[in-house]
Formats: structure tokens, C-alpha cells, sequence
């Protein structure tokens, strides 16, 4: 793992620890102090500290190492944990998370704020100088014992070894918080010479349980060193919590080296390994004999056991077989990239395995072509596998919601309560990432213009209380994600009254309710007569379309004035392989994600004109798709019409042959075409030619368009160019 | 944009030679540094994309990776090229915001690769050269006659040809808010 590696690691796992701390601030702050968030809270503040401590990130060190003082003081109930200390914690999680992205930035050498890091430094100081006036109840921590631990320099009976004796454990976690015992063993070189190193794979599971994120292996080694004992354990400051060490001075005595072994799981193990080096034979077989002065041992092991935190346990719970399986383990984290590789090698072979099939389909073999179709399915659930690998909660995303909710209602002074459902939807990881930023804009509208303030509630006889929501869930092949609030609606007047002072539409236009919504997603639309801190810039909701379009979804917008407004934003679930359909137009093929696909009909049973046919009594507008892409027309075509739908409409694609299913890897197009509506993507056929992908959402947005213009006719002429889509 | 042969602009600097592939376009035969060549495959067919503009042929599946191909002589506002026996795609890496794309270029035929001592490169004229002058990196002067060398990121220039592709595929109307809208930026 090289530095950069480390350093990415170590920003992703502060940003996670960060996070959780977050989480458990404003649960508390929500359902009163418990011991198992706080100590959450601790646990992150020491992990992030002790990790930038292994990169000597300076500036996170201290300034947690404060934070981790107070919440040290927090934990043992000697300061209180209200509001004010809620909020001053929120804004040092802030702070680190600003260190955090300067580490991120390779910035790690500049303070981000220094203004800001001395105001939370001094509101933190002031804590603790408060609680150091008041009487101590706190026991000094366990790290203060160790130091001042007598040293136990003559004692009786010692043994010969004239070095220090180390006897290190770790807990299971330790990798996954950062911290390499290897990394400890090698700074021990700094403090003397690390001699006769054993190391106890006795915690090691068979091959296949073995985690390799997981740390199994204990030490045993023997240090020559001048250093006194408070410098020998000083190496281990940020493991110590995570870790059970035992040191043992030179010429220590028979009694600690017998507590040592009652301390460790397998005695004879051990003793056996002790004999290779630190101990004599005799030694070692003396060590494992019972203590004869049994009550005076008892208090020479106290001050060694003292050196071991209470943390003993996850130490050796690895080891015992009912204490496995804890909530961690069954996460293995996977750098991103990796899987990205899977995936594309799991596209390669969906387009390899078309291959085959195509030939097999060619040679009419049936023996091949089963043969094939067997690898073929195999293949399609590696790929459902695969995919599924990027799948994560949506609950990722909303969790950064409370918070934002919580600084944003105190900002506006109004009082607006998150609920939050279905958090547990996956979608594609990379959706996650790009659907942030989007959300977050929506959730700002709602709370400023969506929900009114605390009078204006009252007198609409609403609860004082906004209610805005979050909810996600699974809709053939997309993933549904809403954001809706109480407040006051989309007042569709002003936002037509708008839309035609800022030109967008014309007065005569007749526009239904759905389309004079869209107008707000329209470039430089804002309604807010009141331009604030937080949106009304005019900027936003069109930002934010075109975000949701780029990951090929769609945002609508349902509205009641004086109830509420909900804005839905529909995505597919996965940006890299889709289940396709091939249809021909002349000679080029194109797919249509087969989610979208209704139907396929003859076209020639149906009367069809104007665009637009009777289908079973309904009107469905339809697109020619040759006549949208300018291809030359066939000599004696027999056309079909697929039915795509996409979210509650519905349209037809005129096409000159329906080849079937397909799975299809999508690859972009590129900058190149970007621009290009109508067309999604590329993707590689069994032949191994590319093949065009649909872009099912524009094309039934054009049908409809022109549907609407074809009937409101002469009415609307000249405003809307019947052929394009403004959109 | 740098140039790889900036030394050559000022008519001095150390003597150093470079490697150019030749190639025709119609019957006139053009250069490119050969840095910026990855393969050259032979022409087997592309996918046509609707609505693009005539030098932006289409896309070809480059061992799973969609490559856009750009007709060459299209580009510089000659007649599309023919596809014929000797049609070939020369995969160039452009850089673009950091990145380095592959795009193929089309060309009747690929020549060979010549080596040419910087003394040899005579700086852009001014005029007779039926070609858009930045995207002339230089003269090659061969024992016979002269060869221009191409500056490939110019040529390739993925800004301006997906504002041309953009022009191509949107309605004048829609080209007009478009040009509003990019003025914004």
C-alpha cells in the first residue's frame, strides 16, 4: 500500500467516522444522551486522532485531541451533554471534516481556518478548565495509570533475560480503524532493537473464513532497550485502546512472566514459544507451574494488568467461536476501482457470450446452442452479482439530511421536522455519489419556499411543525426518489405569470398543470420575491434537472396549492449493464432499455396518422424513428411499433424489424455527442458492431410534445416548433 | 495548446529529429507526429451516429471500447472520403481537460513512417495551403516536395467539434438558445 493509497484510506475512513459522529450528535440530540452513542461519538474522535497520528497530520491531531478530552469528560459524566455542547461538537466534527478534506486537497500543511480553529479551541478549553476547577470525579485515564505505574525495578526471583519482554494482541478491528500492528513493530525499532519476534497465528481461521481485513496474529518479541518503560509504551499510545499489551521489564520477575501467560489464551503455547528466546526451558516450565504465594502474586500482576485496558475482549473475541460474526464483519471494504474492473470484465464477457450464441444460432447446433445458453445464464447472473456488488442503501445520501434539516430550519427560524423512509433502496454507488448534490438543492427549495414560516402556518391551521420527507423506492427498473413537504404548493398562476415575463412562454400557450410545472426547471426561473442565503438565485432547479438527466432519470414535480408540493426524481438503478431489446430501422440497430418496453405491435392492423394512433380506444403519439434519424426508407418495409413508457407516459417508436432481447453493456458515447438527444449511450453486439441505445425518456417527451401541439392545433401554432422538443 | 515540435517555431534549438507517419488524404499526403498514435487499424466498417455533421463518421468498437471516428477530409471541408481498399483508421490519443481520449481518424491510406531532422521543418505559411492555419503544425520538407504536418489538437479540437456536432443536431431555433445559454458561462 503506498502513501497515497494510505492517505485516500485514511480521508475515507475519517469521512465515514465523521459521519457516524454526526449521526450519533443529532440522535442524541433527538432522543436524549445515551451511553452507546456517546461512547460512538468517542470511539470515532480516537480513531480519526490516532489514525492521522500514523501520518503525523499534525493539525488533526491536536485539534482532536482536545475534542477527544472533552468527550472523555462527556463520557464519564463529568460535563454534561446539552444543546450547547451538541452544537459546539457538531461544529468541531465540522472543522475536522474541513482538516480532513484539506488532507484530501494535500493541503495538510495550511490551517484551514485558523479563526474558526481558535474560537472551537477556546469554547473546548473553557470546558475543560471548568471541569478541572470543579472537584475531579473522573478516574485519570487509563493511559495516565500506565505511566505512573512503579516501576517494579528488583524484583524477586527474576529471570535471566536481560531485555524487555512484549506481548502484544490485537484487536480484530485494528486494520479496518487504520491502524497496522506492523507499523507499531516497526516504530519499536525507534526505541530500542527488536530481537527474537514470535508471531501466534493461533487466531487464525482455515483459509477460506480468513478476512483479510481482519487482524489474527499476536506478537511476542524481546526489545534491547536503554528507554524506560513509560517510552516503550508510548509506541503504542494510538492503539492502546484496540490492543492488549503486556510489557515486561528486564529481569522481570517469574511472577509477571506467570500472569502474563494466565493473561494469554493458550499457556503452553506460549510458554513454549518463550522458551525459544526469552526464557530458559527451565524458565518457560517454571512460568507455567502454579504461583506458590498465591495472595502476593495477586499484587505484583496487578500493576501489568493495569498496562492492559479494559478492551480486552474484542481483543480475544476472534478467538472464541460464539463471540464471531459481530455487526462489522460482515463488510469487507473494496476500493472502488476494483469493482469498477470486475464489471467492465463482466461486460466483456456478456458481449463474448452474445458472440458465442450468435455463432452457435448460425451452426443450428442444438448440443452448442444449449451449451450456450447455459454459459449465457450463468453469465447473466455473474452480471446480476456483479452489479449488485455497487449496490448501496440510499441511506448514504440521506444521511447527511438530519443534519442539513437541523442548521437549515435554525437558519430560517422554522421549525421542520425530517422523516425519512425507505433509506434502505439500493442503487448504483456511482448514482449515489451524483445524486447528492441535486437532492440537496430540492430539500433547500422545500424548506425555504416549500414550507411556510411559523405565523403563516398557524393561520392555515397547519401544525407548526413543517413536515418535509424523504422516500425511496423501487419501480419497475427505477428507483423512485421523492422529496416532498406540508407547505404552502406551487402557485400555478405566478409561475405561468413568471414563465411569460421571463419570455419562457407565451400568454396565449395553453399549458397543463404538469407543464407549467416543468417551467421551473426552466434556466433562470426563480419565483422567490424574497432572494435568500440559501436559494431563490435563479439557479437550482435547472442545475438540477440536468443532473438527474445525466444519469439518464427524470424529475417531475406533483403540487397542491396550500398542501404541499412533492418533487419525484426517477433513475435507473444501474448506469452499466441494462437489459436491452434490438429493434432494426433501415440498417442500423438500435436497443431500447427492455424496462421501458410495453408492447410490440404490427403497425399495419392500426390506423395511424397525424402521428398519433388508436391503440385498444386509447390516442398513443408515436415517432418515426426513421423519419427522426433521416435514414433513407426502406424498399417493402412492415413496420412495428413498440409501446415504451417512461414514468406515467406513454409512446410508440416506429421501427422496420424487432430483433429481440439483449443484454447490453452500456458504454458512453462521449463529449463528443454529448449533445445528441434522442440516443443514451452506445453498446457492443454479439458481432461485435456498436449499436446505438435510446434514450426512451426524450423520445416519449417528443411524442407527447407534439401529441399536445398536433391537438391544441391552430390555437398554439408557431410557438412550439412541432417537430422538436424544447425540453 | 503546446505543440510537440514548439523548438521548430523559433528556427533554432537543438538539432533533433522526429518521427511522423505520412498519410493521404484524396491524393495529398499529410504527417503526424507519431506520439500521438496508438494503432492503425484497417477499416472495417463503423456504426453511423443520426444528426452528426459529415466529418464525424461514427463510432467503431476498439476491443469493447466505443471509439469515435473523425473523417479527416470532411473535417477540412473536402469531400467525405470514399471507403476504399486501402481505408484506414489511425487511433490517436487527443487530450482533452486532462484526459486522453482515443479517436480515430479516417484516411485513405497510410504511408509510412519518416524520420525528419528539425532542420527539415520550415515554419506555417502564411497562405496557399487550403487548410485552416492552426491546424498546420509545420512544413516537412522532404528531398521532393513539402508535407504538412497536422496538429492534431487542433484538428481534434473535441470542444469545437462538439459544438459543431451540437449545432448539426439541434433545430436553428433550439442552435439559438444554445448560444445563449453557452454565453452564460
Amino acid at each position: 500500500m503506498d502513501m497515497d493509497m494510505a492517505r485516500d484510506a485514511l480521508v475515507q475512513e475519517s469521512r465515514e467516522l465523521l459521519s457516524a459522529m454526526e449521526a450519533a450528535l443529532l440522535q442524541i440530540e433527538d432522543s436524549g444522551a445515551d451511553s452507546e452513542a456517546i461512547n460512538a461519538i468517542f470511539r470515532a474522535a480516537h480513531t480519526i486522532k490516532g489514525s492521522a497520528g500514523l501520518f503525523a497530520f499534525n493539525r488533526i491531531v491536536s485539534f482532536t485531541h482536545i475534542v477527544e478530552s472533552v468527550l472523555d469528560r462527556v463520557r464519564n459524566g463529568v460535563l454534561p451533554i446539552d444543546n450547547a455542547m451538541l452544537s459546539l461538537l457538531l461544529n468541531c466534527g465540522d472543522y475536522i471534516a474541513q482538516l480532513v478534506d484539506a488532507i484530501a486537497a494535500r493541503l495538510e500543511e495550511v490551517e484551514p481556518d485558523p479563526v474558526r480553529r481558535a474560537e472551537l479551541e477556546a469554547q473546548l478549553n473553557q470546558l475543560l478548565d471548568e471541569q478541572d476547577t470543579a472537584p475531579t470525579h473522573s478516574a485519570p485515564a487509563a493511559a495516565a495509570v500506565t505511566h505512573t505505574a512503579q516501576e517494579p525495578t528488583v524484583s524477586e526471583d527474576p529471570v535471566a533475560s536481560p531485555y524487555w519482554h512484549l506481548s502484544l494482541r490485537f484487536s480484530a478491528d485494528v486494520l479496518r480503524m487504520g491502524l497496522d500492528p506492523l507499523s507499531f513493530l516497526q516504530y519499536l525499532g525507534n526505541v530500542g532493537t527488536l530481537l527474537n519476534l514470535q508471531t501466534l497465528p493461533e487466531g487464525l481461521p482455515p483459509l477460506a473464513q480468513l478476512d483479510p481485513e481482519q487482524a489474527y496474529i499476536g506478537f511476542e518479541l524481546d526489545l534491547q532497550s536503554e528507554q524506560d518503560r513509560a517510552a516503550i509504551d508510548g509506541v503504542f499510545d494510538f492503539i492502546r485502546d484496540d490492543a492488549s499489551i503486556l510489557i515486561l521489564p528486564p529481569h522481570a520477575s517469574m511472577r509477571e512472566y506467570r500472569a502474563l501467560l494466565a493473561a494469554r489464551n493458550d499457556p503452553q503455547m506460549l510458554a513454549a514459544l518463550l522458551a525459544q528466546g526469552t526464557l530458559t526451558a527451565d524458565e518457560a516450565a517454571r512460568a507455567l507451574l502454579p504461583e506458590q504465594e498465591t495472595v502476593e502474586a495477586v499484587s505484583v500482576v496487578a500493576p501489568v494488568a493495569a498496562i492492559e485496558p479494559a478492551m480486552k475482549l474484542p481483543a480475544n473475541a476472534p478467538r472464541g467461536d460464539e463471540k464471531k460474526g459481530g455487526y462489522e464483519q460482515k463488510f469487507i471494504k473494496i476500493e472502488v476501482s476494483k469493482l469498477d474492473q470486475l464489471i467492465d470484465l463482466v461486460g466483456e464477457l456478456v458481449i463474448a457470450g452474445a458472440g458465442a450464441s450468435l455463432i452457435a444460432n448460425r451452426r443450428k447446433d442444438s448440443q452448442f446452442e444449449e451449451a450456450v445458453q447455459s454459459i449465457a445464464e450463468l453469465v447473466e447472473h455473474i452480471r446480476d452479482a456483479a452489479l449488485n456488488l455497487r449496490m448501496v442503501p440510499i441511506g448514504e445520501v440521506f444521511q447527511r439530511f438530519p443534519r442539513v434539516v437541523r442548521d437549515i430550519s435554525h437558519e430560517l427560524g422554522k421549525e421542520i421536522d425530517l422523516v425519512v423512509t425507505g433509506a434502505d433502496t439500493e442503487l448504483d454507488k456511482s448514482m449515489v455519489e451524483r445524486l447528492s448534490d441535486p437532492l440537496m438543492h430540492i430539500v433547500r427549495n422545500a424548506m425555504d419556499h416549500g414550507i411556510e414560516a411559523t405565523d403563516a402556518r398557524l393561520a392555515a391551521g397547519k401544525p407548526l411543525a413543517g413536515t418535509l420527507r424523504l422516500n425511496a423506492y423501487h419501480e419497475s427498473g427505477s428507483i423512485v426518489i421523492e422529496v416532498s413537504d406540508d407547505g404552502r404548493g406551487l402557485n400555478k398562476a405566478r409561475i405561468l405569470a413568471k414563465a411569460i415575463e421571463r419570455g419562457l412562454v407565451s400568454a396565449e400557450q395553453v399549458l397543463s398543470e404538469r407543464e407549467v410545472f416543468r417551467l421551473i426547471f426552466e434556466a433562470g426561473f426563480s419565483t422567490a420575491e424574497q432572494v435568500t442565503n440559501l436559494s431563490g438565485r435563479g439557479v437550482g432547479m435547472d442545475v438540477v434537472k440536468k443532473n438527474i438527466e445525466s444519469l439518464r432519470g427524470e424529475v417531475e414535480i406533483v403540487s397542491t396549492e396550500g398542501a404541499g408540493t412533492t418533487v419525484r426524481i426517477r433513475l435507473p438503478l444501474t448506469l452499466a449493464i441494462i437489459d436491452g431489446f434490438q429493434v432494426m430501422v433501415n440498417e442500423s440497430v438500435f436497443v431500447i432499455p427492455l424496462d421501458l418496453v410495453i408492447e410490440c405491435i404490427d403497425l399495419a392492423g392500426l390506423d395511424g396518422h397525424h402521428d398519433i394512433v388508436k391503440l385498444r380506444g386509447e390516442p398513443l403519439p408515436f415517432i418515426r424513428l426513421r423519419e427522426l434519424f433521416e435514414l433513407p426508407a426502406l424498399e417493402h418495409g412492415r413496420e412495428s411499433l413498440v409501446v415504451v413508457q417512461f414514468g406515467q407516459q406513454r409512446a410508440g417508436l416506429v421501427v422496420d424489424r424487432l430483433l429481440g432481447e439483449f443484454q447490453a453493456v452500456i458504454k458512453p458515447l462521449g463529449e463528443l455527442f454529448s449533445r445528441i438527444k434522442s440516443i443514451s449511450g452506445s453498446t457492443i453486439l454479439g458481432d461485435g458492431r456498436v449499436a446505438l441505445i435510446l434514450d426512451v425518456a426524450n423520445l416519449v417527451h417528443q411524442a407527447v410534445q407534439q401529441q399536445a401541439t398536433t391537438q391544441n392545433g391552430k390555437a398554439a401554432t408557431g410557438l412550439v416548433s412541432p417537430q422538436k422538443s424544447n425540453g | 495548446m503546446t505543440s510537440s515540435i514548439a523548438p521548430v517555431a523559433h528556427g533554432a534549438g537543438p538539432a533533433l529529429s522526429q518521427q511522423f507517419l505520412t498519410f493521404s488524404l484524396a491524393s495529398e499526403l499529410f504527417a503526424i507526429p507519431i506520439d500521438h498514435i496508438r494503432e492503425i487499424i484497417e477499416f472495417g466498417g463503423l456504426t453511423e451516429i443520426p444528426l452528426m455533421p459529415v466529418f464525424l463518421r461514427g463510432v467503431i468498437n476498439l476491443r469493447g471500447a466505443v471509439v469515435p471516428v473523425v473523417d479527416l477530409a470532411a473535417r477540412f471541408g473536402r469531400a467525405a472520403t470514399v471507403v476504399g481498399r486501402r481505408t484506414c483508421v489511425v487511433i490517436l490519443e487527443v487530450e482533452q481537460d486532462e484526459h486522453v481520449l482515443p479517436l480515430g481518424v479516417l484516411v485513405d491510406a497510410v504511408n509510412e513512417v519518416i524520420t525528419v531532422e528539425a532542420d527539415q521543418i520550415e515554419p506555417t505559411p502564411e497562405f496557399g495551403a487550403r487548410l485552416r492555419a492552426e491546424f498546420i503544425l509545420g512544413m516537412l520538407r522532404l528531398s521532393e516536395r513539402f508535407v504538412i504536418a497536422l496538429d492534431i489538437q487542433k484538428v481534434l479540437s473535441v470542444e469545437e467539434m462538439t459544438q459543431l456536432a451540437a449545432t448539426e443536431a439541434l433545430s436553428p431555433e433550439d442552435a439559438a438558445v444554445l448560444a445563449v445559454t453557452d454565453q452564460g458561462f
